[in-house]
């Protein structure tokens, strides 16, 4: 066999780079337009962002505000739900429609020819949605059956208890977005009407356009799709505020599944949202470091050590107020007291520092590979439909990318202090019958079982 | 009209092909290369052994250690991945330019000279994580391993495309060092490589800087066995029912389909899309909003090589209905589909949709340089993404009414049904 020829070669380093700004302007109707020309992206992409506050959902319709965005292209004043999904796919393009805690978001990808058509059919969704009766009772109904799939899915299981153990009983945010069997089945057409008639309007919109708008009169088209879009009643929406932890010492939610294979671990804590006043810089390059590669802490040890699993990621997660520290993935049933031992104990122990090696990959790779993360037209408008929901600056990537050159592990160890204080949320999904004694040797905290 | 994505391509003399497409608008360049071994080349006995090979490529080669490949790109602002298919196995990053020859020389190592570093603990641990994303992804998620009752359902006992590329746990069990060496030195090797370059990099600078990390690795030229012989459709009905805890009964209809990049594949491709692969298609016109038996429809195609593709129709059935009905009124459609044909707004409606898709797949430089890699390794020439689309709109509403009739028959299907146990508590 032969020798390679070659030595390893160095590294050159990249040149500066930044978020791409966009052309500013308003419509008369009162939407911030923002434009982003991204030469070559063919495909063009709308981010439609209301502001709007699921805390403004009736406590007994919750999930409301998410039927109404599922239910807006199901049939309009002048087209029927089979007429309209025909049209929308006739013009190419793909719209869907969602609620975050800050925002009711409309999303269309179209190609660049049929964005006229596709702005016309975008104002049609969002002013003059129809509600049929036979859509709001199928889109229900589905919602009623993706509970079921969401149970279902140890994953989503997991991720459903660790928000109702994190966040205090009273708060929105700890119970599911889109709403709960018993909310969602209360839900009554006049209550969608009634929810799109006094949170959706113009008030407050962003529309973000991005993609290849050479020869585009991108105002223009804006102006004739959406400029005669009104609603007199449009209330503005509550502010959104991080919501309130439900507090206390480690303790442990073992959610029964008998027979399982796996168990889905999930280890969280309340975080920051983007807007923290100490800078987000850190948190990025924390999520790498901890939990973000397979040579990360985590999965070095869970997964390239000791095989209990295929992988394990721990990410800071940002609503528009608040966020949560999450570390979560599925391990070998047999192995999962041992891997929650060993996770936990990588968590902790992280509060003590990091290396300097570590803090340099962590920046370079979070720094460098921004320009390809955001080289596409979906992925321009996401960061930029994020940045109106959470009100950050249109730099906002550009200054945190840079304040990331200056961290170490002084302020890394600070802002990981902050978030990991050693009180932990954790759940199980896995069989209560052989894990609970096992788990409460641990001595992590108390164990409560809740079937699946 | 052709799109006009720039394609060069040469040949190594040790028999690598090279596919440069530069695009100067990001300092990134995607190293992307496939490989042509996939699940379909797997010996009886050794199923999933591609895959757990493909893991075993980043437990380090002859310059570099265990981990190292990830940890040395990740650093420098890689992303990188790599995955297997029946058809293939796809390693690539996409890295600063800056760091262009470091890819290449990483890359160049695992792929000359792997077996320098092969043992029986990387081969342990990497079999441990493969059985644990085996069991994340099939075994324990509700109807998890309905596709790998599809693919032995659909294709003939021994077929390449009879089992899946996750394998089963007792061939991973079964896997030796010694197999790794074979399947590298059978497999693995320049003539049966492709490597793509996408992005800030010039040809003659893409062709010198390959050139100069894999032209050392020796040519190891060896006669690949031929596509297998072609498949028909189906003679008669196929059926696997499984009763399992899964929240709504769920039908898998399947069919054999022809060998991709064919016109009948592209037009067999069009009708499961206007049967059941869109908002409007005519099943989720009936099922899903007018009788409201089906809580969602969906249709796949998957292009192969080997004889034969497969496509299928996944319908989830909604509470109270009754899924033989469901089953029974998706045959009618099929009937009708058959004699009729697509209608003007479906034809319309999937050649929109695909353009969409097609424009946003090569929107992405990592994407468009694995469709380049795709085209050059199975079907001869990456300059085919410029005029895929030409050639699916130039497919006619008869043609797709004719590959249904042949492919999508009632009696050429394969029904993989999946039946939530609804546990009756006993009353004492």
């Amino acid at each position: 066999m032969s020798t390679l020829a070659t030595p390893r070669p160095e590294v050159a380093p990249p040149g500066p780079w930044a978020f791409p700004l966009p052309h500013e302007s308003v419509t008369d109707n009162g939407i911030r337009l923002l434009s982003y020309a991204v030469p070559g992206q063919y495909v063009i992409s709308l981010r439609l962002v209301v502001p709007l506050s699921i805390t403004d959902e009736p406590r007994d319709r919750e999930g409301v505000a998410s039927m109404t965005a599922r239910l807006l292209d199901e049939g309009t004043a002048t087209h029927s739900s089979e007429e309209f999904a025909e049209l929308m796919e006739r013009t190419g393009m793909v719209l869907g429609a969602s609620v975050t805690d800050g925002a009711l978001s409309v999303d269309v990808d179209v190609p660049q020819r049929f964005l006229p058509a596709a702005l016309d059919l975008l104002r049609q969704v969002v002013s003059e949605p129809a509600f049929p009766p036979a859509e709001v009772h199928r889109i229900l109904r589905s919602r009623l059956a993706e509970i079921e799939q969401e149970r279902a899915s140890a994953p989503h299981r997991a991720a459903r208890e660790v928000t109702a153990s994190l966040w205090a009983p009273t708060e929105r945010a700890s119970r599911p977005t889109a709403g709960t069997t018993e909310s969602v089945s209360a839900i009554t057409r006049d209550d969608v009407v009634d929810f799109h008639r006094t949170h959706v309007g113009p008030r407050g919109a962003t529309l973000v356009v991005a993609g290849d708008l050479d020869g585009i009169d991108v105002a223009g088209v804006v102006s004739s799709g959406l400029g005669r879009w009104t609603n007199p009643d449009h209330l503005p929406a509550t502010p959104p505020r991080a919501p309130s932890p439900a507090g206390g010492e480690t303790r442990v939610v073992l959610v029964d599944r008998p027979g399982s294979v796996q168990s889905e671990l999930s280890v969280a804590a309340p975080g920051p949202d983007r807007s923290v006043a100490s800078g987000w810089a850190p948190y990025p390059v924390l999520s790498f470091i901890i939990g973000g590669s397979p040579s990360a802490r985590v999965d070095a040890v869970l997964r390239e050590d000791k095989g209990y699993t295929y992988g394990i990621r721990a990410a800071f997660r940002p609503r528009a107020r608040g966020g949560s520290f999450v570390t979560a993935g599925s391990v070998r049933a047999d192995a999962t007291v041992d891997a929650l031992r060993l996770l936990v104990g990588i968590l902790d122990t992280a509060r003590d520092g990091f290396s300097d090696e570590e803090i340099r990959s962590g920046v370079d790779y979070v720094v460098q590979t921004a320009p390809g993360r955001y080289a596409t037209a979906d992925a321009v408008a996401d960061e930029a439909s994020a940045l109106a929901i959470e009100g950050l600056p249109l730099d906002f990537q550009t200054t945190t990318l840079a304040a990331m050159r200056d961290l170490d592990a002084d302020r890394l160890v600070t802002a990981y202090g902050a978030v990991a204080t050693g009180a932990w949320v954790i759940v199980v999904v896995g069989d209560a019958a052989t894990l609970r004694q096992g788990i409460e040797g641990l001595g992590l905290g108390p164990v409560t079982v809740v079937p699946n | 009209m052709p799109l006009d994505y720039p394609v060069h391509e040469r040949t190594l003399t040790n028999g690598l092909r090279v596919v440069v497409s530069p695009d100067p608008s990001v300092p990134n360049v995607t190293v992307n290369i496939w490989v042509g071994v996939g699940s379909r080349h797997e010996a009886s006995g050794r199923t999933g052994f591609a895959h757990l090979f493909e893991h075993l490529m980043f437990q380090g080669s002859r310059n570099v250690r265990s981990g190292e490949h990830f940890e040395a790109l990740m650093a420098e602002g890689g992303r990188l991945n790599a995955t297997t298919w029946f058809d293939r196995t796809n390693y690539f990053e996409t890295v600063p330019k800056g760091a262009l020859e470091l890819a290449l020389w990483l890359e160049a190592d695992r792929h000359g000279h792997l077996l320098d570093a092969v043992n029986q603990a990387n081969l342990d641990n990497q079999r441990d994580v493969v059985k644990e994303e085996k069991r994340q992804r099939y075994d324990n998620q509700p109807y998890g391993n309905a596709l790998i009752d599809v693919y032995a359902a659909v294709f003939p006992d021994g077929h390449p495309y009879h089992h899946s590329t996750i394998g089963s746990m007792e061939d991973l069990d079964a896997a030796s060092v010694d197999d790794v060496h074979a399947f590298f030195r059978a497999h693995y090797a320049p003539d049966n490589t492709v490597l793509t370059l996408c992005g800030d990099v010039t040809p003659d600078d893409g062709f010198a800087l390959v050139e100069r990390y894999f032209g050392s690795i020796e040519q190891n030229a060896q006669t690949r066995r031929p596509p297998v012989e072609p498949l028909g459709p189906l003679t008669e009905p196929v059926r696997v029912e499984r009763r399992e805890d899964v929240p709504n009964d769920r039908l898998h209809i399947a069919f054999r389909l022809p060998v991709d990049e064919t016109e009948e594949f592209s037009a067999a491709s069009l009708a499961l899309d206007a049967l059941g692969g869109l908002a409007s298609s005519r099943l989720v016109r009936r099922l899903v909003r007018r009788e409201q038996t089906a809580l969602g429809v969906h249709a796949t195609s998957w292009g192969f090589v080997d004889g034969v593709s497969l496509g299928f129709l996944v319908l989830d059935v909604a509470g109270e209905s009754d899924t033989d009905a469901v089953e029974a009124a998706l045959l009618e459609e099929l009937e009708r589909f058959a004699v009729e044909g697509p209608t003007e707004a479906e034809m319309d409606a999937a050649m929109a949709q695909a353009e969409r898709g097609w424009l946003s797949m090569l929107a992405s430089q990592e994407e468009r340089a694995d469709a380049l890699s795709h085209y050059a390794l199975l079907h001869g020439d990456p300059g085919l993404v410029n005029t895929h689309l030409d050639r699916l709109r130039a497919v006619t509403p008869e043609q797709v009414r004719a590959a249904a009739a042949r492919w999508l028959r009632p009696e050429s299907r394969a029904v993989v049904a999946y039946r939530a146990d609804v546990e009756t508590e006993e009353v004492a």
